[in-house]
């Protein structure tokens, strides 16, 4: 099994869920800072639901780790576009923005497990 | 005995939920306990799950505190190429005495013993003079993002059950009287493969 494939793809589709949900979650209308606050409410409510899913089998930390960070930036970040950004384009900033975490915790990980 | 009772109620689904970790630490594991030597205790052997990385021919003894996950470990422990058997204690009162085994192998269990210090301070006591500790454990990460992370987590898995994200396990060997020789990383600064020395 290809991890590192696979903890992109958990990545790039962790935060594509996570921005598309916020995108449908919170009205547009909303103030821009309360709407950030609910979102990444629901990013770190749908961490859980994804953590749940995809811990049994791709390991618990590799996958908390890199979501929690997702969750929580994907969604403050996709609260205050809402109103200003149309739903797919959030999903493609919210995979971008998924994949991107995900492969600093690659270098961060390859960094701090390096033999000396 | 409430921890006992937590692990009876999870002990037909924990091995799907550590499944994914085995797959990631099988070959960390491996060469971890390629350091095990002669009479071996293995603190909270849970279902078994790592007996398969076990190097052939030892002396082993499997503790833990359910009764449930013991029944899973025995049947693992039949395909083990070695001796092994298991009993039901708790880490934090062994039932051993003094200077009896040669390395102590833990994985996965001073993030939940109540006591860390006094559970450790147990394995130092029932080891012989220069008898190995082997643990893999996750520990708290000295990185702030990951750090509060962990802590955050750290609320849910304590009051669901009673799992520390954030504890500082290598200082806590050090706290019971262990030299620690070597910590690896094995995934960031959360997953570490620790050797200690009595």
């Amino acid at each position: 099994m290809n991890f590192k494939i696979i903890d992109a793809l958990i990545g790039a589709g962790s935060g594509t869920i996570i921005a598309f949900a916020v995108s449908q979650i919170i009205p547009a209308h909303w103030n821009m800072f309360l709407a950030m606050a609910v979102g990444g409410g629901i990013g770190m409510g749908l961490k859980f639901i994804l953590l749940i899913l995809l811990a049994p089998f791709f390991g618990a930390f590799e996958v908390m780790i890199p979501l929690s960070i997702i969750a929580m930036t994907v969604g403050m970040l996709s609260g205050m576009m809402t109103g200003y950004v149309l739903a797919g384009m959030l999903s493609v900033m919210g995979a971008a923005t998924g994949l991107g975490i995900s492969v600093a915790i690659y270098f961060s990980n390859k960094n701090l497990t390096r033999q000396p | 005995m409430g921890q006992s009772k937590n692990y009876d109620r999870v002990a037909k689904t924990f091995d799907f939920f550590r499944k994914g970790d085995m797959r990631r630490w099988g070959p960390a594991q491996k060469d971890h306990f390629s350091h095990m030597r002669g009479k071996v205790l293995h603190v909270g052997v849970g279902t078994g799950m790592e007996i398969i990385n076990f190097p052939p021919g030892l002396d082993i003894t499997g503790i833990d505190l359910s009764p449930k996950m013991l029944e899973r470990a025995r049947w693992r422990g039949r395909q083990y190429p070695g001796k092994i058997r298991f009993c039901l204690m708790n880490a934090e009162s062994l039932a051993f005495s003094d200077n009896t085994f040669d390395t102590v192998v833990t994985v996965c269990v001073f993030c939940t013993v109540p006591h860390p210090v006094a559970g450790l301070k147990e394995c130092r006591r029932v080891l012989k003079p220069g008898g190995k500790l082997l643990m893999f454990e996750h520990v708290m990460s000295n990185n702030i993002i990951y750090g509060l992370s962990l802590k955050f987590m750290s609320l849910f898995t304590n009051a669901l059950e009673g799992t520390h994200l954030d504890r500082d396990t290598v200082a806590n060997a050090q706290k019971a009287g262990f030299t620690v020789e070597s910590e690896k990383n094995v995934y960031l600064d959360i997953v570490k493969a620790i050797e200690g020395v009595k």
